[in-house]
């Protein structure tokens, strides 16, 4: 009796992961396997998959069309990347420098309100803004010399478009990670360097900087990540147009899979926007630890 | 003196960017309240204010079908992302078993799978188990690695003589961890709750690629198709859009700390 229960005691940790890990077994390693063996086969979802080789892999490196969607993954990480990380430092400190204001409780609040809403409900918004005939909106960005009619609708404005949207909708998610990492800055580093006549830029270059600079890494790397699988904010604004200008790679495979029935092809696209994150991900372990070694 | 301004500056440069970052969301709720015909002008003044376009959207089509169909899966996922997430966290945390870090360790490297590169091969797995349009296909592969690893850490806190005593006055495992755990992790529980909440609510390419039934869409994929006929019905469009906005708006509203709480972790665990 004392031993059943000993042996149920031994055994029921095991139940309590299985949960979860049966639930990630199914939906992330499964898939993670069945992308990379149906990579190398045909398969239009409905007839049975025929073994290929390596001839989707060869594709892709013939495919125009993939090409143009990879070039513009690129393209919106390039836009996307540096502004960001850089708005997010910015109000971060901004936003530490005046934490017991209103106007710093304020602007903390707002900034954060894009990031929680649905890239469905930004996307409509922002499109309708931009493309309805509201003359106070048209009038606002006239004053810049913009035409809103033209910025979704022009084959080489649309993709700075939505990569500045998508830089508005995101930018306070890497603020409020920045903002943890400043918080836990001692107050007794500003009060030297006041004593030492630092200015506000001295201050912000010789401590704030290199300080964050753990969480700026984090940034940027998630940022890169996010930026890569962009599909939401621009199925809903463009729908990957004008002649495809704003097609992103995750777009390229869901059309693959979705309208032309190459399920097989869009696997092998997707498998090589993985390669990069995972080599993307190499780089960032890479930098974390020489930064841990140098402190 | 001379300290003033730059703060004066600092608290300018915030409050615009607050109100630019504000604005588009204004804009969406003053254009639902509008009636149709004077939509492009910008006037607004109270005696407009109608909820004709809230009424047609909830009494006409499938728009209330798609709100249900979003708070199910929302709450769907809530429920087994924190039962599965404290029932792995505690083991993990608290048990002795062999493999206890190496399963944990694999669990984690699941995080780095980024979900919209596997949303092809879940579509096959999904099909073939039958589940397109089904909410089981909406809600089981919601809970991730991410909730596993805030439900440790959590728990790791807990003194392990509270546990001990529990164990002395023949409190199972279970009963351990329902009276005297979970209530001492509330807090992260709830951080849990709305990050899922959200990030469900929030869903596009999963239920988009999920479901091919009309009535089986959620929220934010009715409202991305909806775009088709903003030039003659804005006002429904924005209403559309606001329906979907409020739920996780008003979480933020109440719980602002524990989203901020849930960011900072999730960048911890890189």
């Amino acid at each position: 009796m004392k031993k059943q229960r000993k042996f149920w005691r031994s055994i029921a940790p095991y139940g309590y992961v299985m949960p979860i890990s049966l639930i990630l077994l199914t939906f992330v390693v499964a898939s993670l396997v069945i992308s990379v063996i149906f990579s190398f086969m045909k398969y239009n979802l409905l007839l049975p998959p025929e073994f290929l080789g390596l001839e989707n892999y060869k594709r892709l490196l013939t495919d125009e069309k993939m090409h143009l969607a990879l070039g513009n993954t690129l393209k919106i990480m390039i836009m996307v990347v540096p502004l960001q990380v850089v708005l997010s430092v910015l109000f971060a400190t901004l936003i530490a420098a005046r934490k017991n204001s209103l106007a710093g409780k304020i602007a903390k609040a707002a900034i954060f309100i894009p990031v929680i809403s649905s890239s469905a409900v930004v996307g409509t918004v922002w499109k309708t803004m931009l493309n309805g005939r509201n003359p106070v909106i048209q009038g606002f960005f006239s004053a810049f010399g913009i035409d809103t009619g033209m910025l979704l609708g022009s084959s080489t404005t649309a993709i700075i478009t939505v990569a500045m949207i998508m830089v508005w909708k995101n930018f306070g998610y890497y603020m409020v990670l920045n903002l943890a990492s400043l918080t836990a800055i001692p107050d007794s580093y500003y009060e030297a360097a006041k004593v030492d006549g630092g200015g506000v830029m001295q201050r912000f270059i010789h401590i704030t900087l290199p300080l964050l600079k753990p969480a700026i890494i984090m940034d940027v790397f998630l940022s890169v990540v996010m930026s890569l699988q962009s599909f939401d904010l621009i199925y809903t604004m463009t729908g990957g147009g004008p002649s495809n200008s704003t097609l992103t790679m995750v777009m390229y495979a869901y059309d693959q899979t979705f309208q032309n029935g190459k399920a097989g092809y869009a696997m092998a696209v997707s498998n090589l926007l993985f390669l990069i994150v995972l080599s993307l991900l190499m780089l960032q372990k890479g930098f974390m630890k020489r930064e841990a070694s140098e402190i | 003196m001379k300290k003033r301004i730059p703060k004066v500056i600092c608290d300018v440069l915030l409050l615009v960017t607050a109100l630019f970052c504000v604005l588009p969301f204004v804009y969406m709720i003053l254009m639902s309240l509008k009636s149709t015909l004077n939509a492009y002008d910008f006037s607004f003044s109270l005696s407009d204010v109608t909820f004709q376009h809230y009424v047609k959207i909830f009494t006409t089509g499938h728009f209330f079908r798609y709100f249900m169909n979003s708070v199910i899966v929302a709450l769907g996922g809530v429920a087994l992302a924190l039962l599965c997430s404290s029932l792995a966290g505690y083991s993990f945390a608290k048990l002795k078993f062999k493999g206890n870090d190496k399963i944990f360790l694999f669990l984690m490297m699941t995080m780095i799978v980024p979900s919209e590169v596997i949303i092809v091969p879940l579509y096959l797995i999904i099909r073939g188990f039958g589940w397109i349009n089904t909410f089981k296909a909406l809600i089981l592969p919601l809970p991730t690695a991410f909730g596993v690893f805030i439900m440790r850490q959590a728990i790791l806190g807990v003194p392990k003589e509270l546990i001990e005593s529990a164990k002395i006055d023949g409190a199972g495992d279970v009963k351990i961890l329902w009276k005297v755990i979970l209530p001492l992790v509330k807090s992260s529980m709830l951080t849990l709750a709305i990050f899922t909440f959200v990030g469900a609510w929030n869903n596009f390419l999963w239920p988009l690629v999920s479901t091919t039934q009309s009535e089986m869409r959620t929220l934010p994929i009715a409202v991305s198709s909806m775009k088709t006929a903003y030039d003659t019905d804005m006002g429904l469009v924005m209403a559309g859009a606001a329906v979907t906005f409020l739920p996780p708006f008003i979480f933020y509203l109440i719980l602002q700390s524990k989203f901020q709480e849930g960011i900072t972790m999730s960048g911890m665990k890189g």
